[in-house]
């Protein structure tokens, strides 16, 4: 017997809706505690402190590589944005490139975080091209 | 904690089914030799939990309802366990929830799943992709590999652990698998062969992978008054469950797998038996680098990977596990992966397992089990008939 489903989902993220409204356009936003902790990507409760209360605030957008897995199409890395007190993972949109800092760009075929790697490990070099 | 016996149990083959059979013949299969081997009728069943992971695969919405009125069970206690890839083993925990609770005396835990040959392996995949946060890895368009992979990497990093030690495991499970005839991949098959085969997501490569099966397992659960058997059978004398946060970036290490090491501590005490007394493990070995983290986390030994370089885990070590071939060899029905999990430890136990064995049967067993990346985490100590 054959089946075939097809699911047009609509997906609110709610109080979360401004991180992945930012995502989209590349911008990092993360939500800063009351209690200092900076998460990206937020949650709705604090780690660190349990509390629900704080503000957002966006990030620059830089990041550094830890950890790094490549698959024959695509590679992927847990990576720490610069003033953020949690990792996350994203897609490494230069996958040619295993420079370890790069900085977020807004998504491409799929959505989530996808980090664009910088060609040399100039340290200064993602601090420059805030500017 | 109420003493309660593991009264009877089976399993179908896990596989890739070809033959036109369905998940309800799987289920009706299991459930009958589950009862055949606890000498128990139908009517003698008062509770069905049923564990299925996800109804994208089955294409049946409140599959519990729809498997106790297949197996002929009416008018009793129905429900469903669900937890990623704990599901099995916390179905198990439950229905022995509703026994040391009095709601119920005879509980029927079946697990199964159609993971194999409903969906194509692609879609799978992508459901499977959704078992972590999927608003943010879920659509990120990575699999369960690359999420495995980056922990291990981690885990690498602190530990010194090499692919030559996840090729290890990969081989020695799908050589243990050979001795089950339950098993979807019992490959003779090296760390070479391991080390040799396409790469899925670095480190791990297709052979450090456990494979996507079909299948259902089933455990009937009893206080040994209420069972004519009496107290021949294993005791399920321990049960455990944790959960770490969901995203690896969210932890403190992402490599270790510390909510393990919660639920061990929880079913240890329920157990009254101290870490040294456990004798044999099944644990959750969904990537080769898995088994390790695991058995790091649960801290059965105080150095894993020297244990593990000096074949403390083999059959004939210290500490066995993983005889049955593991998700990697048994393969991976995932609502039934933990039922087996839980019927391997206590035929194992029993001194009845059908596959590998070690030379003499311990008193005490370890069956961990986790969904997510040892985001849901449970773990059960089970003991020897005395």
């Amino acid at each position: 017997m054959k089946r075939s489903l097809r699911l047009d989902y609509t997906l609110p993220k709610g109080r979360l809706a401004p991180h992945f409204d930012a995502l989209a356009e590349g911008r990092a936003l993360a939500w800063r505690c009351v209690c200092g902790h900076v998460a990206f990507p937020p949650g709705l409760t604090c780690v660190a402190c349990g509390a629900r209360d704080g503000q957002w605030i966006e990030l620059g957008g830089t990041a550094r590589v830890e950890h790094r897995t490549d698959t024959p199409e695509a590679a992927w890395a847990l990576a720490r944005f610069d003033g953020a007190d949690t990792a996350v993972m994203v897609r490494i949109k230069t996958p040619e490139l295993t420079t370890s800092r790069g900085h977020l760009v807004p998504p491409e075929e799929d959505a989530g975080l996808w980090l664009a790697l910088e060609e040399t490990e100039d340290e200064n070099r993602s601090v420059r091209r805030l500017e | 904690m109420k003493v309660l016996r593991i009264a009877g149990g089976a399993m179908t083959p896990f596989n890739r089914r070809k033959d036109g059979s369905s998940w309800r013949d799987w289920c009706l299969a299991a459930f009958d030799e589950a009862l055949r081997d606890a000498a128990l009728e139908v009517a003698d069943v008062d509770a069905l939990v049923v564990a299925s992971e996800s109804d994208f695969f089955s294409l049946q919405l409140n599959p519990a309802a729809m498997i106790a009125d297949a197996l002929g069970l009416h008018g009793i206690r129905v429900q469903r366990v669900e937890g990623g890839g704990a599901t099995g083993h916390l179905a198990v925990q439950a229905g022995a929830a509703l026994v040391a609770a009095g709601l119920a005396r005879r509980v029927a835990v079946l697990g199964f799943e159609a993971s194999a040959s409903h969906l194509d392996g692609a879609s799978v995949g992508a459901l499977y992709s959704l078992s972590y946060d999927a608003w943010s890895e879920g659509e990120s368009g990575i699999g369960s590999a690359a999420i495995y992979a980056l922990s291990a990497r981690a885990w690498m990093a602190e530990t010194g652990a090499t692919e030559a030690d996840f090729a290890r495991v990969a081989a020695r499970n799908r050589q243990n698998a050979r001795h089950n005839r339950f098993a979807h991949l019992p490959l003779d098959v090296t760390e070479a062969d391991v080390r040799a085969s396409a790469a899925v997501a670095t480190p791990y490569r297709r052979l450090d992978c456990s494979p996507l099966s079909d299948g259902a397992a089933c455990v009937i659960l009893a206080a040994p008054g209420d069972l004519p058997a009496g107290a021949g059978r294993a005791r399920l004398a321990g049960m455990g469950v944790a959960n770490d946060r969901v995203r690896l970036g969210d932890r403190a290490a992402p490599g270790r797998f510390f909510a393990k090491r919660v639920a061990l501590r929880a079913a240890l005490g329920q157990a009254g038996c101290a870490l040294s007394d456990v004798g044999l493990a099944e644990v959750y070995d969904s990537f080769s680098g898995a088994q390790l983290q695991a058995l790091d986390a649960l801290g059965l030994t105080d150095d894993v990977l020297a244990a593990e370089r000096a074949g403390h885990f083999t059959a004939e070590g210290a500490l066995p596990v993983n005889l049955s071939g593991g998700l990697l060899g048994q393969g991976a029905p995932v609502g039934a992966t933990g039922v087996a999990q839980v019927l391997a430890a206590a035929q194992q136990l029993e001194g009845r397992y059908h596959g590998l064995r070690p030379a003499v049967p311990p008193r005490f067993a370890l069956v961990d089990t986790h969904g997510g990346i040892a985001t849901l985490c449970a773990v059960s100590i089970l003991e020897a008939p005395r």
